[in-house]
């Protein structure tokens, strides 16, 4: 059975492109439990990459090194290097609220604030820049358009962002990360709290927003993984098996383990 | 063998039912009980709602409405009004709140957000434990140390700090006597505190993670999760544990009867002695010679005890909303 592939087969070779973000030799403990061991990867700018395995394999966690979220919990550490535009982001110098204004998340559940879908979205916003109303009702539009939402809420701004559907307010969370312009788009298995429509729309939505991001995403899904992104990479136990273009992954594979994941006879 | 097979079945049969029965009674014997019991609470409530009526209604067809309105209180003429009790209960709760909800949504953010993992417990435990100091020994403490405290070094310094501003003169005027209304609401804050303190933390802590982790994720700052995310999300359960410590303020009588003063008057300023509802019946009941006196009081109870059965209510209502929103 040949995976579906919607990349492009002439893409260019991931090694050839500039990388947005570098990970080097990077370990990563909960405590005592290694969860990451000895990481090496480069995310090339401007398009998808998707972080497969099975459960406990230590994708989300390494999703989670990306902008330092492991950090509001004690007891969780990261070593090694993680170069964003060549730049560790792992430095304790780093400014951690400017670091996840430039790379936002969204996780496997919508989590829209206690507050109106306008609100959600101008929070952000209004957090780092100082713009006038005018200005900012232009910019919940933009970003509310770039998730496809704008047509479906915009009569109804001020209702609670907790009043959309799942797939709405999924969303209405990717058009709120999008509105603060960061450089890079984390996404935790985005999908799969929806259905198959809203999941369809958002996939849509990753392959329209990679002109403009670099976007990482985690999901169990391989067939989204197929569709989306434009490199795969396979972890198993806290180790990055394989990394390639996607394609290859899923039609070539060079490690067994890989073969044996896609195929379906373990994860 | 079908006809031993029938008997088999059938004597089966007729054990289970007999079961059946024997379980049948004992549950509604227990479904009784649990009843009875239930029904007992409310006999209780409606029994002492009653005999607060029928105390108080001497002096409530004496005086009428104007027993709320009257400020005189006057045993020897028997002349009674509950317009200072009322006014002094609602102020001491009011400003103990005022002090005490910063307080103690400070401490439960400095508990879920900020604290170092072997911190957490200790002063956890330890403000839940100001629930447990017995409320006359705040009594003791306020008049014996605390009282003498403010007389001497905090109470002249305002009074000499806001001499000359208009409003906040009369506020703080007049001798330092130590005790009085600000003294008590001082008190009472310390002992609401816990209240609010715990149940602020338990609603904190029902925010998900995840939520909390996006509005990091763009960018917040604790300061600003906590203000926007944190505290919009659990208004409600807040406001719960606000009416809880509100309840409890009001209903105080030990450690008010000893540092609130005990004059039936209202006056403007927060350092002048005043009385409240349950420190004037603590205060008086042995002195109270005459029925109409007696009634009186009861009346005061009565009051009271509206007051507070519906902030109370208020709570419950409140709590109940948000254990509905997060179960969904």
């Amino acid at each position: 059975m040949k995976p579906m592939l919607s990349t492009d087969l002439n893409a260019a070779d991931t090694t050839v492109e500039k990388a947005k973000i570098e990970v080097k030799n990077l370990n990563f403990y909960y405590g005592q439990s290694k969860a990451l061991k000895d990481i090496n990867l480069s995310l090339p700018e401007r398009s998808v990459t998707a972080f497969i395995g099975p459960s406990g394999c230590g994708k989300s966690t390494l999703l989670r090194v990306l902008n330092r979220i492991y950090e509001l919990y004690p007891k969780q550490s990261a070593e090694g290097q993680v170069l964003l535009d060549g730049k560790n982001i792992l430095d304790r110098s780093q400014d951690l609220n400017l670091l996840r204004t430039k790379i936002g998340m969204v996780f496997q559940k919508p989590t829209p604030f206690p507050m109106s879908i306008y609100e959600n979205i101008a929070f952000g916003v209004r957090l780092y820049e100082k713009i006038s109303k005018a200005e900012m009702d232009s910019r919940v539009e933009q970003a509310l358009k770039r998730a496809a939402l704008w047509n479906e809420v915009k009569d109804k701004l001020n209702a609670s962002g907790l009043s959309l559907s799942g797939g709405q307010q999924q969303r209405l969370c990717i058009a709120r990360t999008v509105a603060v312009k960061p450089e890079v788009i984390l996404l935790d298995e985005p999908a799969s709290a929806l259905d198959p429509l809203s999941t369809a729309k958002i996939e849509e939505l990753i392959d329209e927003l990679q002109a403009d991001y670099t976007i990482v995403i985690v999901t169990h899904n391989m067939q989204q993984a197929a569709r989306v992104s434009r490199q795969t990479a396979f972890m198993y136990l806290g180790e990055l098996v394989e990394f390639d273009r996607t394609e290859k992954i899923f039609t070539s594979p060079r490690e067994k383990r890989t073969q044996d994941y896609i195929t379906g006879r373990f994860g | 063998m079908t006809a031993v097979s029938d008997a088999a079945t059938s004597s089966a049969l007729r054990t289970r039912e007999a079961t059946v029965r024997r379980f049948a009674f004992t549950d509604m014997a227990f479904r009784t009980a649990t009843r009875l019991s239930a029904i007992l609470v409310l006999v209780l409530l409606g029994g002492v709602a009653i005999s607060l009526v029928t105390g108080s209604w001497e002096a409530l067809s004496k005086f009428g409405f104007s027993f709320l309105t009257t400020e005189s209180w006057n045993p020897v003429t028997e002349n009674f009004g509950a317009l200072a009790p009322i006014y002094g209960t609602i102020v001491t709760s009011a400003i103990a709140i005022l002090i005490a909800v910063p307080i103690g949504i400070g401490i439960a953010v400095f508990l879920t957000e900020l604290c170092p993992r072997p911190l957490r417990r200790p002063i956890g435990i330890a403000v839940e434990l100001l629930a447990g100091i017995p409320s006359i020994i705040y009594g003791i403490w306020g008049l014996f140390v605390f009282a003498p405290f403010l007389q001497t070094t905090i109470q002249p310094f305002v009074i000499w700090l806001f001499k000359g501003i208009p409003g906040l003169n009369s506020l703080f005027a007049g001798p330092p006597y130590g005790i009085g209304l600000l003294t008590s609401s001082m008190i009472l804050a310390i002992m609401v505190l816990p209240f609010i303190t715990s149940i602020t933390k338990d609603v904190f802590d029902t925010v998900p993670a995840v939520l909390k982790e996006s509005a990091y994720g763009i960018g917040c700052t604790t300061w600003e999760v906590t203000r926007r995310v944190t505290i919009p999300y659990t208004r409600v359960g807040i406001m719960g544990g606000v009416m809880l410590g509100l309840g409890r303020a009001l209903g105080e009588t030990m450690a008010v009867t000893f540092v609130i003063g005990n004059a039936h008057r209202i006056s403007a300023s927060l350092f002048a002695p005043g009385t409240t509802i349950s420190a004037t019946i603590a205060n008086e009941f042995t002195e109270a010679d005459g029925d109409l006196y007696t009634s009186s009081l009861v009346s005061l109870g009565l009051i009271l005890f509206i007051i507070t059965f519906i902030i109370l209510a208020l709570a419950r209502y409140m709590l109940l909303r948000i254990d509905s929103r997060t179960g969904a």
